[in-house]
């Protein structure tokens, strides 16, 4: 078995980050872009708790992957009320359907 | 202990843990073409796999001979400045794990197959298999966590997974309201359960997260660790610190939510309107067995005073709770009280002390519960969905299996026995047990007052009590006439893979008051102190191992309990056989009817949180709505009264002045505007790829800019 360094962990948060904005570019269903805008905060928090593991010691990088955990609660409540009240309005959450302000 | 034994318990009770949770991520992940139909048979096989496991290890545990828990922990975070060093994350096993973890998952086997005949056909059928695997594997986590925070992860899992399961038919309102409802009233108990933990860990640090103590000590699980603590502090479990009883009770809050122990009973019936096979789950081996788990592992710091509250609660519980199941004509709902007295005697016996009676308890009644709940699942699918009892009737002839599988069972809730013998089906042995050990207490708290009586007139009346809403529930439905005609005609037996279930749990519940507890249980009974309870445990064990040691030399308990099952279930047949022909006179007598109205509607326990919460809640809606019309609207008119008359002034000033700037302003702007309106498409897809995708040429830039210097 070799050893699981930094580099590995980085990877896993590219991976994470790739697949998240894949996922934003792909889907319409608000959900789903809800989730991929999740997948890129925690692959900020990965990459938070790898190098505070690798590089600084400590626990203040695993406090910021609490702090991005907490976040991304808030981000999702309020995303969620915001597609709730979208669902009321156009009774789909299809993001494509929100095209009022196009210019 | 060798070493290789030890690893090997370990490693199975990990495959143990983490099987169910694989399998239901896999169900969730494969596509609904491929996983769809396979999910039942999948779930099932893992389940019974893990089962294997779990008899494999306990298999390995008793040919061990060990006494002390085997423990494998992983540090996982870092937590500087404290004794602990480190959040650990790790299993621990000893008698108590082997015990449930067999319950747990042969239980959980046989609803997985129950719910392949009673699911079928259901629009989200692999969606049902991957919460019921994740259901099951929340509980497992509680039963072999290692510490107070790991314990807690899996105790909120739980309570996530049991709303998604009660409200599984989310389309229909009733399980709306009752997953809900679930879910609140479960997050009060973990308010009390973090409030208890907040208090552990103010008074006694990073100590209170070190999990199980491994090598020299060995024989220590969390608690008592953690009572050893308080020890080398000067106290001890008679002469507690102040703190410590409040801690006890604040933990044990969170098994009142998780165990529906009054005052947070009113969930579990509600529960009721999931599906059977989640009913039969959450009623026997996961949630409601997860708060009774939790106060017999916080059981070595339960101060005397804690007891006494812990027995309160399982008191009024018990007798509440059986009330009203007299009453109830729906038969899940009959079923759902019936689990709320049951639990009642655990807590009762947890609380008296009777500690290895109250957990064999829970093990018996997780058996024969999930039978009986598993056995009204299939009368409701013949019945074509009709759950109320009084349009069953003289079911017998039509499912012979179920009708006998359920006739074992109430036997067996009943606690039947050959009278004058210590001979009897499971129930027997484990209530009685709880019985003896509230005689007990009973007479050791009557020297406190008259009121210590009542911890064992209570469950004596009880013992009398459920085999006759029992045998009610089983003579409405089985016996007598068909009240239905029409149903009656169609009903059939169930399916195969319904049946099996019912027929290998009501064999365990015939069988399982017989192994399963001596070595086990008792092995892992926390070390004895001496507060009160702790003494009646010995007393009750004395008198309980004179009382199977001569074969004939009867505990008042066993007496009592004797006769009062084949009395009580005499008095619920000859009454219900004939419908509700007497019972109808019998709750119309002046008196009477009163008592019944008020067990018809549940001691009126939801209209009183009804009052309090959402009644305070309204009046203080009203008093801010008074505010807000007054005083803030008050404030904003007269704000807005002077912006108006400053607004005249400087509207003439703005129509001149400004307004020539802004206009020459604007029409720049608008030009500007509709070069730039391409890029606005309103498409969401369009920005992140904007944004990437120029991010992307900035990221190139700098590395361009850095090979460029680095070539220099």
């Amino acid at each position: 078995m070799f050893e699981i360094g930094l580099t590995h962990y980085v990877l896993v948060s590219i991976v994470l980050v790739a697949a998240g904005v894949v996922t934003l570019l792909i889907k319409r269903n608000a959900i789903g872009i809800l989730i991929g805008v999740e997948l890129i905060l925690n692959a900020a928090g990965v990459n938070f708790v790898a190098f505070n593991h690798f590089a600084h010691g400590g626990v203040d990088g695993l406090m910021f992957a609490v702090f991005i955990v907490v976040l991304a609660a808030a981000e999702a409540a309020v995303a969620l009320a915001i597609f709730l009240n979208f669902y009321n309005n156009f009774s789909s959450i299809d993001v494509e359907k929100a095209d009022g302000m196009r210019g | 202990m060798d070493e290789s034994t030890r690893n090997l318990i370990l490693w199975l009770t990990v495959i143990v843990l983490l099987a169910p949770l694989v399998s239901s991520m896999l169900i969730t992940v494969l596509t609904r073409r491929i996983m769809f139909q396979a999910a039942g048979w999948f779930a099932t096989l893992v389940m019974g796999g893990v089962f294997i496991c779990a008899v494999v290890a306990l298999l390995q545990w008793m040919g061990a001979n060990a006494t002390g828990p085997v423990v494998g922990s992983l540090p996982w975070i870092p937590i500087p400045g404290t004794e602990a060093k480190w959040l650990y994350l790790g299993v621990v096993y000893d008698s108590l794990t082997a015990a449930m973890l067999v319950m747990v998952t042969g239980v959980s086997a046989l609803v997985h197959l129950y719910s392949i005949g009673y699911m079928h056909g259901d629009d989200r059928y692999n969606r049902f298999f991957a919460y019921l695997s994740l259901f099951s594997f929340s509980m497992l986590g509680i039963v072999v966590a290692n510490s107070i925070i790991m314990l807690f992860v899996f105790w909120e899992l739980v309570g996530l997974t049991s709303y998604l399961l009660i409200g599984f038919w989310f389309e229909r309102r009733g399980p709306q309201l009752a997953c809900k409802k679930a879910f609140v009233m479960n997050r009060i108990g973990d308010a009390g359960f973090l409030i208890g933990f907040g208090i552990l860990f103010y008074q006694l640090g990073g100590k209170v997260l070190l999990p199980a103590v491994t090598g020299a000590s060995s024989d220590l699980n969390m608690f008592e660790a953690i009572l050893a603590v308080i020890e080398a502090d000067g106290h001890s479990i008679t002469n507690p610190p102040a703190w410590l009883t409040a801690a006890g009770i604040g933990l044990f809050f969170g098994a009142i939510g998780k165990s529906a122990q009054f005052p947070l009973h009113t969930w579990l019936p509600d529960a009721m309107e999931g599906p059977t096979p989640v009913s039969s789950i959450v009623h026997s081996a996961t949630m409601v067995a997860a708060g009774v788990y939790l106060t017999a592992r916080i059981y070595p710091i339960l101060t005397p005073e804690a007891h006494l509250f812990i027995a309160i609660i399982g008191l009024i519980t018990l007798v509440m709770a059986a009330c009203m199941a007299l009453v109830m004509t729906d038969i899940k709902r009959v079923l759902a009280y019936s689990t709320l007295s049951q639990l009642g005697y655990m807590i009762l016996g947890l609380g008296v002390g009777a500690w290895t009676f109250a957990l064999f308890h829970l093990i018996t009644h997780a058996f024969f519960k999930c039978c009986l709940f598993q056995c009204s699942g299939s009368v409701i699918h013949a019945m074509h969905h009709e759950q109320d009892m009084r349009h069953y009737g003289g079911l017998w002839k039509k499912m012979p299996f179920t009708g006998t599988c359920y006739l074992i069972c109430t036997l067996a809730i009943a606690g039947a026995s050959i009278p004058w013998t210590a001979l009897g089906l499971s129930g027997f042995y484990s209530k009685d047990g709880i019985i003896a050990g509230a005689f007990n207490y009973g007479s050791v708290m009557e020297q406190a007052g008259w009121w210590g009586s009542l911890f064992w007139i209570g469950p004596v009346v009880i013992a009398f009590l459920t085999p006759f809403y029992m045998a009610r529930s089983f003579a409405l439905t089985f016996l007598g006439k068909p009240r239905d005609e029409h149903r009656y005609d169609h009903a059939h037996e169930a399916p195969w893979t319904m049946v099996v279930p019912q027929v290998v749990l009501a064999a365990m519940a015939i069988i399982s008051g017989f192994f399963l507890w001596k070595g086990l249980i008792v092995a892992a009974e926390p070390s004895a102190a001496d507060g009160i309870p702790i003494q009646a445990a010995a007393a009750i064990e004395a008198k309980h191992d004179g009382h199977y040691g001569y074969g004939l030399h009867m505990t008042h308990a066993v007496l009592l309990h004797g006769l009062a099952w084949i009395i009580a279930i005499g008095a619920g047949l000859l009454l219900y056989v004939p419908g509700f022909k007497y019972s109808s006179k019998i709750a119309a007598i002046p008196g009477v009817n009163l008592l019944y109205t008020w067990a018809h509607n549940k001691f009126y326990f939801d209209a009183l949180y009804d009052v309090f919460t959402v009644g305070l809640g309204k009046t203080i809606a009203y008093i801010a709505r008074g505010i807000d019309t007054f005083v803030v609207d008050g404030l904003v008119n007269l704000t807005a009264w002077l912006g108006r008359w400053v607004a005249f002034g400087t509207g003439s000033f703005d129509n001149r002045v400004v307004d020539g700037a802004v206009n020459g302003a604007a029409s720049v702007t608008q030009r500007g505007g509709q070069l730039l309106r391409g890029a606005h498409g309103g498409r969401i897809r369009g920005y992140v790829l904007l944004l990437f995708a120029s991010s992307a040429v900035a990221m190139l830039a700098v590395v361009i800019v850095i090979v460029a210097n680095l070539l220099q």
